[in-house]
């Protein structure tokens, strides 16, 4: 029975194709934990699939006509909860997108409301996600905005999502989150050596991995180093 | 009682001496040889290195001074200061940011003294030769004698690479090049 | 006010320093004995990996992996595949597990074992690291064997891992566990009751559990604070739920209980081995994985309970065989953020003493 399996997924991925739910007998066969929970979530909430549908198709243009997954339409529809209690608190526009990866909800946030939502999934004991496990930024040049990716853990209701934020490359600006989780603080400066995000409220804004007079941004698409010739040497002190 | 031949020491005769010289120096137990050879053997014999450790080739080189491979019987003793230290080991990768303090510290080493780029990152910059940040390969800031290759290399090829660095030293004391 | 007058002074420990394990710079301001300010520095052997795997196959960045965290080699390549083989939902045939998890826990027992000896080496005491350093060396031995390497293994593959086991391998392994099983009391006859020892380490450098927790800290470090946070537990990969073991947890938070989780994690992973090795399945050693991979355009993250910490791959894929973003989590980094906190308002001693129990490496701090 294993042997087929894995034999169907080398076939689907080899053929580039994402219809990861096109075999229930896979998700079965998982490690319990990883989707049971979620999916037990979304059964009340069956009347929410049309809308969940849509927007993992509108995040994956590659995909197709087969049957989504159903982890992440549980997932997605965790993420539409979160953004209904998102805009009851804060107002409408907080959040711009909403979709899932795998069992992962996901949700973009307006970069004006960054901190206040971030603030308000940490306190709120419905939420409650107040342990930090990954800062990433990205930089999606043809787009032209970089993307900062936070995924953040409730160690309280053992949930896990992934709040992301999109910033104009040009012009990359985006509120420090060091008040609210101290855990952020190097990863900020990280980003900003490596990506040129500017954290405004940041207690110490300084290069990190590179040094002060460090000529570029090198984890952006058009960095060269060939261009991009340091001003000064290594800081010898 | 006879002594064992293999303990005895070697003949050796001096040029410009008669034989009952070279005799009498043999069993006050003097050795006559130019100073600068004399130097070389001392100085190879206790080589110092600075414990100078930048990346996965420092776990190795810390394994060669642990109990396993004992760095300590070829007389070879880490040392924390550059100031006490004959041979600087480079032992990983050499960043740009890192770069200038490693040329500062080679110049606080006192003379004689000898560089070894241990691996093939200290040697070329290795699997990050296309990297933003690394300097491809230590001998663009300072002078190296020997190369070990290897990533990282074992502990054996640390000793070999040591060993042909004393080597080098007393080829060098006798005032003849070293064979490429 | 005293009428004595002291002057804050400035000392830069590092980058080449003896006891900071690796190119790692702290500025401290001191004040007579007194830490008044600490800046770290690091970067030092930033080498661009992040960049660099963007222009690689995943098969190709696996042996960047290897470099990060050099002395627990096999879990970060574990990270890697995993993450690529929960993008692209592959089965990893059992036998592969197996190994996967017998190579995994002695990596972590030594990792742990270095800890040990240079930790202890800092503070002083240079027997341990001898001994340390012989057990270590056995594992390296049993590492070599089944894949060639004695640092930089590059054994796991997208789908399973590289090499089977030779013959003989597993029972070398059942022999080893068994005899370092009876070799841990000794470490603790040696070390955990040694007054000196203990005096330099109870009550010092002690974090609150919800410091711990607000500055994303992981692994020993977030135990060691009385919280119970073990990936392998709390969200279970691989195949560790079959095997039982317990989670060791602190209760102070200070640089005694982190040595002593240490100790007492080598001792759960010999567990874990010791169960392993007696029910290794035979089959194959790799799933059926395309020659080139390809994993389906998403986000996808995953962590793993490093020797560290929380280790995490974070691969945004458009596709392609390359990943569009590589970023590592990497436990160390995040774990030092702390430093700062903890090292202020403490003497210039027991700086050493702190810096070494976070137990970081600057391969993974710098990336």
């Amino acid at each position: 029975m294993p042997d087929d399996v894995t034999e169907g997924q080398a076939e689907r991925t080899a053929a580039e194709k994402q219809a990861v739910a096109a075999k229930p007998a896979a998700t079965d066969a998982k490690p319990a934990a990883e989707a049971k929970p979620a999916a037990t979530d979304a059964k009340p909430v069956a009347e929410a699939k049309p809308a969940a549908e849509a927007k993992p198709a509108a995040a994956k243009p590659a995909k197709a006509a087969p049957p989504p997954d159903p982890r992440v339409v549980a997932a997605t529809a965790v993420a539409e909860q979160i953004k209904a209690s998102l805009e009851r608190a804060l107002g409408p526009g907080v959040v711009d997108e909403t979709g899932a990866f795998k069992d992962v909800p996901q949700l973009v946030i307006a970069s004006g409301k960054w901190l206040a939502a971030a603030r308000f999934l940490r306190d709120e004991p419905e939420h409650a996600y107040t342990y930090v496990e990954l800062f990433a930024g990205t930089d999606y040049k043809d787009k032209g905005y970089i993307e900062v990716a936070l995924y953040v853990q409730s160690v309280a209701n053992n949930r896990f999502i992934n709040l992301k934020v999109r910033t104009p490359r040009d012009d990359a600006k985006l509120d420090s989150l060091t008040g609210l989780f101290p855990g952020v603080n190097w990863e900020e400066r990280e980003v900003y050596d490596l990506l040129g995000v500017v954290f405004t409220g940041h207690p110490d804004l300084r290069r990190i991995m590179m040094w002060e007079g460090w000529n570029g941004y090198p984890l952006r698409k058009d960095y060269s180093p060939f261009e991009n010739i340091p001003v000064k040497g290594g800081n010898g002190s | 009682m006879e002594l064992r031949p293999d303990l005895t020491l070697p003949v050796i005769e001096y040029e410009g001496l008669s034989a009952e010289e070279s005799a009498d120096l043999r069993k006050a137990g003097i050795v006559l040889a130019p100073l600068e050879q004399i130097k070389g053997w001392a100085r190879s014999n206790s080589l110092w290195p600075l414990s100078f450790g930048l990346a996965c080739c420092a776990i190795e080189m810390m394994a060669t001074g642990a109990s396993h491979y004992d760095l300590d019987r070829f007389g070879i003793i880490f040392r924390a200061s550059p100031r006490q230290s004959d041979v600087m080991i480079v032992a990983g990768t050499v960043t740009k940011k890192m770069g200038p303090l490693l040329k500062r510290l080679y110049d606080q080493m006192a003379e004689p003294k000898w560089v070894v780029a241990m691996g093939s990152c200290a040697t070329a910059g290795g699997p990050y030769v296309r990297s933003y940040s690394v300097v491809k390969g230590v001998d663009q800031i300072v002078p190296v004698d020997v190369y070990i290759p290897g990533c990282p290399p074992s502990p054996p090829a640390l000793i070999y690479g040591l060993n042909k660095l004393q080597e080098k030293i007393r080829i060098e004391a006798a005032g003849k090049k070293v064979p490429v | 006010m005293c009428a004595l007058r002291s002057e804050e002074m400035i000392l830069n420990v590092g980058p080449q320093h003896p006891s900071t394990h690796g190119v790692f710079r702290l500025v401290v301001t001191i004040d007579g004995e007194q830490i008044v300010d600490a800046d770290p520095v690091v970067g030092y052997l930033h080498r661009g990996t992040e960049k660099l795997a963007e222009d690689l196959q995943y098969v190709q960045i696996i042996p960047y992996t290897d470099r990060l965290d050099y002395v627990a080699s096999m879990l970060n390549n574990y990270a890697l595949c995993h993450t690529v083989e929960y993008a692209l939902d592959l089965e990893v045939p059992a036998r592969a597990e197996y190994l996967r998890i017998i190579v995994m826990e002695l990596q972590r027992v030594a990792s742990h074992l270095l800890f040990l000896g240079t930790y202890l080496l800092d503070l002083g005491a240079m027997s341990p690291f001898l001994y340390a350093f012989q057990e270590r060396e056995q594992i390296i031995m049993l590492f070599n064997e089944i894949c060639g390497a004695r640092l930089t293994y590059n054994y796991m593959r997208v789908g399973g891992v590289q090499w089977d086991a030779p013959p003989g391998w597993i029972e070398k392994v059942r022999d080893f566990t068994a005899q370092m099983q009876k070799k841990v009391p000794m470490y603790h006859q040696l070390v955990t009751g040694n007054e000196i020892f203990l005096n330099r380490v109870r009550g010092i450098g002690v974090i609150s559990q919800e410091d711990g927790i607000a500055y994303a800290m992981s692994g020993i470090n977030l135990r060691s604070t009385g919280f119970n946070w073990d990936l392998r537990k709390n969200r279970p990969y691989s195949i560790y739920d079959q095997f039982e073991w317990a989670v060791p947890v602190g209760k102070n938070g200070d640089c005694f209980d982190r040595y002593f989780i240490h100790l007492q994690e080598i001792e759960q992973s010999l567990n874990i081995v010791a169960q392993a090795v007696e029910r290794v399945p035979d089959g194959p050693i790799i799933g059926k994985v395309p020659k080139l991979v390809r994993v389906p355009a998403g986000e996808y993250y995953r962590g793993i309970e490093g020797a560290r910490g929380e280790l995490g791959v974070y691969l945004v894929s458009d596709g392609k065989d390359k990943p569009y973003r590589l970023k590592l989590r990497r436990p160390s980094f995040v774990n030092l953020q702390i430093l700062r906190k903890l090292l202020i308002g403490q003497s210039m001693a027991n700086l050493i003493a702190i810096l070494g129990a976070v137990d970081i490496v600057l391969g993974e701090v710098d990336a």
